[in-house]
C-alpha cells in the first residue's frame, strides 16, 4: 500500500471562468496535512471562487484538483461524496432558518453519514459545549447573534468530520466585537490539526494564525510565504501596493 | 454648518397628517366616515323600490330554511346535505392537487439531462392545463371516459370524475405556485446545504421545500378556496352538489333563497379557515423570528 | 381647525340617522306595494273583466311589452317536438304552433308575432319581463304560481322513460324493479319530483342541465334510464338516440303546461279565452295529433 500523501489537498492550473470573465487564471496550490492558509486579496480577486472551485459549488473549466492525493474533478466523480470530507463556513453563515440549532448540525450527519439520531445529537452537544454554545441547542438561528450564528455554522460543517476545512471571509459580515469570538474557534481548530484554507480580510489574525499566506490578484496567486515574511518584506509590487492600502486603513 | 445664522426651521408637519395620525381624533373620524358609506351602501338597498320583492326572492328566511332542509319528492335536495358532496370532492382534490403540483415543480426545477423528457411533458402539461377551461376538461373527462366503454375507467361516480379533472386542472396553477416559493429561497441555502454533502433532492426535501412551503402559504389557501366553489362545476356530469341542489330549489318554487343558503355555507368553510391559516402562519413566525437579539 | 372637524363629524351623524330612520320607515310603508315590476295589481287571472270586446286586438295593446307585436319567449336550444331545427319563428312543432295560434286568436298577424330568448332559470326571476309570455314546458304548480301567472294548459302531461335498447329495464320494470336503478333527467322540470315521490328509487336520481346531457349519458350508460315528458321521450327514442327506446309512460298525475306570464299580467284572461276556444274548436287536437304523434299503444306501467 503506497505512504499516505501529506498533501491534502492539491490544485494544479485551475481555470474558473464565468461567462467572458475570467476569474481565475491558471491557480497551483499545495496544501500540506495540518497546514493553515490564508488567502488574502482584494475583492474581486477570486479568493471566493477558488474555495468554491475546491468544494466542487464551481465547475472548474481547466485544471485538476486532489484531495489526499485522489483527483476529485476526475469525471464520473460523485459530488456529494467528495464533498462529505470538505467543510465550508460562508461568510453569511447561511444557517438552516426553519431548524433548530440542534437539527442544523445534525441533519447531515444524520441523513448523509447514516448517523442515528442520538449519536448526531451527543456529537452535536460535545461540539456546542466546547465552543460555548450548549445553552443555545434548541434555539432557532434568527434568534442567535451574528457571531453565535457564525460558530454554529462551523460546528455544523465540523460535525461531519472532514479533513479539510475552507472559511470564506467568515468575519467580514460580523460586527467588530463579535469577530474575535468567530476567530477563537478557528484558532482552536487550528491548534487542534486541522487543515485550513482561510480566506480573510483579518490581517492580523492571519498573521497569527497561517503557516503560510497567499496573496491572490487577476485571479492567480502572485505571492505566497510566511506571513512575517510577506507582510514585512512582500516582492511582488502588486502585493505592496494593497498592503499599503491595508495600513493606511489601519486594518494592520 | 451655516455660514450665516441659523438655518431656516424646516417644515415637519404635513397638515393633513395632523389630522390622521393624532390618535383619538383620527380613529374617530374614520370610523364615523366607514360607517358613513355602509349606511348609504344600505340604505340603497333598502329604498329601492324593487327592494322589498328582492328580499322576498333572494333572502326569505323561510325559503333558506325549506332549501337547507330539503324535500326530495318536492324535487329539491338539502343544500348542506348536498354541501358535504362538495366538502369530500375538494379534501380529496386538494391532498391529490398538493403532491401532483409539488412532482410537476420539482421537475420542471431539476437540472441535468436525464429528467429532459419529464421535464418537457411536465412543461407541456402546465402549459395546457392552465388553457383549457376547467368547465370543458370536466366535460371530456366526465362524458368521454364513460363513453369509451372500458371495464374501471368508464364506470366510476361523476365525483370521481370531476375530481380528476379538478386535479389535473389545479395542480397546474399550484406548480406554478411551488415553483415560485421554491425560486423564493435563497440559492445560498442550497450551497450550505450541498457543502454538507446532501445530495440534489436531500437538499430539496429538507432544506428548500420547508421554507419554499412556508413562504407560499398564503397563495396556497387562495387555490384551496377557489377549488372549493370550482367543485360545484361537477354539477353538470349529474351529481347532487350544493349549487345543484340550490338551482333544483329555485326551479322547482321559482324562489332564489337557496342559493343565499350555499353561499353562506361556503363562507363559514372558507372564513374561519383563512383565519386559522393566519394563527399558523403568525405562530410559525413567532417561534422562529427573533423579538430582538442579545 | 378643531371646530370644522367637530361640526363635520356632528353632520355626518346626522346624516347616517336620517338615513336609517328613512330606511326603516320606507321598509314597514313598503309592504303593501306588491310583489309585481310590472305595477299590476296581483289579482287572478279570471278577474279581469272577461267579455270578448276587452280581448281585442286594440285593447289588450296597453298590456304588451312591445306595442303592435306579440313577444313570446323561449328557451335555447328549442328542442323538438316542441319546435323544430331551433328556430321558433318557422311556428313548426307544437309549443311554436299553439304561439301562433294563440296570437292569431288574439288578433295579430304571424309577422307581428317575435321570439325572445329567455333562459328557464331567468324566466321567473323577479322585476319585469321582456316577453308577454313564456312557452318552455313549464309546469303549473301552486308554488310557482305565488311568483309567476300561469295560463291554463295547452298540455296535459304524463312522464315517460327512455331506456337502451340493452338495459334490463325494458323488460324488469315492476315497481319494485324500479327501485334499484339510476334514473336521470334535467333541472327545472318536474321529472325529479315524480320519481322521488313516485317511483321513490333507491339510488339518488343525476340531474343535468340540458336535454342534451341527459342524453349523452344514457348513451354513455352512466344512467339506466332518463325520465321526461311523453312527447320528448318519443322524439328521443324514435329519432334521437339510436339503440333507444320508449319503455312506457306513467299515469298522469294532472300536470299540465301553462303559458309563463309576469304575476298579475291581465293578459292571461285574454289568453286563457284564446285557449279555450282553440280547444272547442278542435284546433288544439290538432296540433296534437299533428306534432305530438301520441300513440295510443304506448304501455302505461305503475311507478
Amino acid at each position: 500500500m503506497p505512504p499516505l500523501p501529506l498533501q491534502t489537498l492539491r490544485i494544479e492550473g485551475l481555470h474558473k471562468s464565468f461567462g467572458a470573465n475570467e476569474v481565475l487564471r491558471g491557480i497551483d496550490l499545495e496544501v500540506a496535512s495540518h497546514e493553515v492558509i490564508c488567502l488574502i486579496g482584494a475583492s474581486g480577486s477570486g479568493k471566493s471562487t477558488l474555495l468554491r472551485c475546491v468544494n466542487l459549488l464551481e465547475r472548474v473549466d481547466a485544471g485538476a484538483i486532489y484531495l489526499d492525493g485522489q483527483e476529485i474533478t476526475a469525471p464520473g466523480v460523485d459530488d456529494n461524496l467528495v464533498r462529505r470530507h470538505i467543510g465550508i463556513v460562508f461568510q453569511s453563515f447561511n444557517l438552516f432558518p426553519h431548524m433548530t440549532v440542534e437539527r442544523n448540525i445534525t441533519l447531515a450527519p444524520v441523513k448523509v453519514l447514516g448517523l442515528s439520531q442520538a449519536e448526531a445529537a451527543e456529537q452535536a452537544r460535545v461540539l456546542l459545549e466546547r465552543f460555548g454554545l450548549a445553552e443555545k441547542r434548541a434555539d432557532y438561528p434568527d434568534r442567535l447573534s451574528g457571531g453565535q450564528q457564525q460558530r454554529v455554522a462551523i460546528v455544523r460543517a465540523l460535525a461531519m468530520r472532514p479533513r479539510l476545512m475552507l472559511f470564506d471571509e467568515v468575519t467580514s459580515a460580523l460586527d467588530p466585537e463579535l469577530v474575535a469570538e468567530v476567530l477563537e474557534v478557528i484558532s482552536e481548530l487550528a491548534e487542534g490539526g486541522m487543515t485550513m484554507l482561510i480566506a480573510t480580510h483579518e490581517m492580523g489574525f492571519a498573521r497569527d494564525i497561517a503557516g503560510r499566506v497567499c496573496f491572490l490578484a487577476d485571479g492567480q496567486i502572485v505571492e505566497q510565504g510566511p506571513p512575517a515574511r510577506l507582510f514585512s518584506q512582500p516582492s511582488d509590487e502588486r502585493t505592496q501596493r494593497f498592503l499599503r492600502r491595508i495600513v493606511d486603513a489601519g486594518r494592520l | 454648518m451655516e455660514a450665516q445664522g441659523i438655518p431656516e426651521p424646516l417644515n415637519l408637519y404635513a397638515r393633513r397628517s395632523r389630522l390622521l395620525s393624532s390618535g383619538r381624533r383620527g380613529a374617530a373620524l374614520s370610523t364615523a366616515s366607514t360607517v358613513v358609506v355602509i349606511a348609504l351602501i344600505a340604505a340603497v338597498f333598502l329604498l329601492a323600490p324593487g327592494s322589498r320583492q328582492v328580499r322576498h326572492t333572494f333572502f326569505n328566511p323561510t325559503d333558506m330554511w325549506r332549501a337547507f332542509v330539503g324535500d326530495p319528492k318536492a324535487g329539491y335536495y338539502s343544500v348542506g346535505e348536498a354541501l358535504w358532496l362538495n366538502i369530500r370532492m375538494f379534501v380529496v382534490a386538494e391532498i391529490l392537487i398538493l403532491a401532483l403540483a409539488l412532482v410537476v415543480a420539482v421537475v420542471r426545477q431539476s437540472t441535468g439531462p436525464v429528467l429532459l423528457p419529464l421535464r418537457v411533458v411536465a412543461t407541456v402539461y402546465v402549459d395546457v392545463a392552465r388553457g383549457v377551461p376547467l368547465i370543458l376538461l370536466i366535460f371530456a373527462i366526465g362524458f368521454g371516459a364513460p363513453a369509451l366503454q372500458l371495464t374501471v375507467l368508464s364506470t366510476q361516480s361523476a365525483a370521481v370524475y370531476g375530481v380528476i379533472a379538478l386535479v389535473l386542472s389545479y395542480s397546474a396553477y399550484v406548480s406554478e405556485v411551488y415553483r415560485a416559493g421554491i425560486n423564493s429561497v435563497h440559492r445560498s441555502q442550497v450551497s450550505a446545504a450541498r457543502s454538507l454533502g446532501l445530495s440534489g433532492w436531500a437538499s430539496m426535501r429538507f432544506v428548500i421545500l420547508p421554507q419554499a412551503v412556508r413562504n407560499i402559504i398564503p397563495p396556497l389557501l387562495n387555490d384551496f378556496i377557489s377549488l372549493q366553489k370550482d367543485t360545484a362545476l361537477v354539477g353538470v356530469l349529474g351529481s347532487i352538489e350544493a349549487n345543484k341542489a340550490a338551482e333544483l330549489f329555485s326551479d322547482t318554487t321559482f324562489n332564489y333563497s337557496s342559493y343565499a343558503v350555499a353561499a353562506i355555507l361556503f363562507l363559514i368553510l372558507t372564513i374561519p379557515l383563512a383565519r386559522f391559516t393566519d394563527h399558523l402562519i403568525a405562530r410559525d413566525r413567532a417561534r422562529r423570528l427573533a423579538v430582538a437579539g442579545p | 381647525m378643531r371646530q370644522i372637524t367637530v361640526a363635520a363629524v356632528a353632520a355626518i351623524t346626522a346624516l347616517t340617522a336620517s338615513v336609517g330612520l328613512a330606511a326603516c320607515s320606507s321598509i314597514s310603508s313598503s309592504s303593501s306595494a306588491g310583489g309585481s315590476g310590472s305595477g299590476a295589481t296581483a289579482s287572478s287571472s279570471a278577474s279581469s273583466g272577461s267579455s270578448a270586446a276587452s280581448c281585442s286586438n286594440a285593447s289588450i295593446q296597453k298590456n304588451l311589452y312591445a306595442k303592435g307585436t306579440l313577444t313570446v319567449a323561449t328557451d335555447k336550444p328549442a328542442y323538438p317536438p316542441w319546435f323544430e331545427n331551433n328556430a321558433p319563428s318557422n311556428g313548426q312543432g307544437y309549443e311554436s304552433a299553439v304561439a301562433y295560434a294563440v296570437a292569431s286568436q288574439l288578433g295579430f298577424s304571424r309577422s307581428q308575432v317575435k321570439w325572445a330568448y329567455e333562459p328557464f332559470n331567468d324566466s321567473y326571476a323577479p322585476g319585469p319581463k321582456k316577453f308577454d309570455f313564456d312557452i318552455n314546458e313549464v309546469s303549473y304548480s301552486a308554488q310557482r304560481a305565488q311568483v309567476v301567472s300561469f295560463s291554463d294548459s295547452y298540455y296535459d302531461v304524463q312522464q315517460s322513460l327512455v331506456a337502451l335498447k340493452s338495459s334490463p329495464i325494458v323488460s324488469k320494470h315492476s315497481p319494485s324493479d324500479l327501485k334499484g336503478y339510476v334514473f336521470g333527467d334535467q333541472v327545472g322540470t318536474t321529472s325529479l319530483a315524480f320519481i322521488n315521490s313516485q317511483i321513490q328509487p333507491t339510488h339518488t336520481p343525476k340531474v343535468f342541465e340540458t336535454l342534451n346531457d341527459v342524453k349523452q349519458a344514457l348513451q354513455t350508460k352512466q344512467i339506466a334510464a332518463l325520465v321526461t315528458d311523453t312527447p320528448t321521450a318519443q322524439y328521443i327514442s324514435s329519432s334521437e338516440i339510436p339503440g333507444s327506446v320508449m319503455v312506457a309512460q306513467f299515469p298522469s298525475t294532472g300536470e299540465h303546461y301553462g303559458l309563463l306570464f309576469a304575476k298579475g299580467n291581465p293578459l292571461v284572461g285574454c289568453v286563457n279565452q284564446a285557449l279555450a276556444t282553440l280547444k272547442s274548436n278542435g284546433t288544439l287536437a290538432k296540433l296534437t295529433t299533428q306534432w305530438l304523434k301520441i300513440y295510443t299503444s304506448v304501455p302505461t306501467i305503475k311507478p
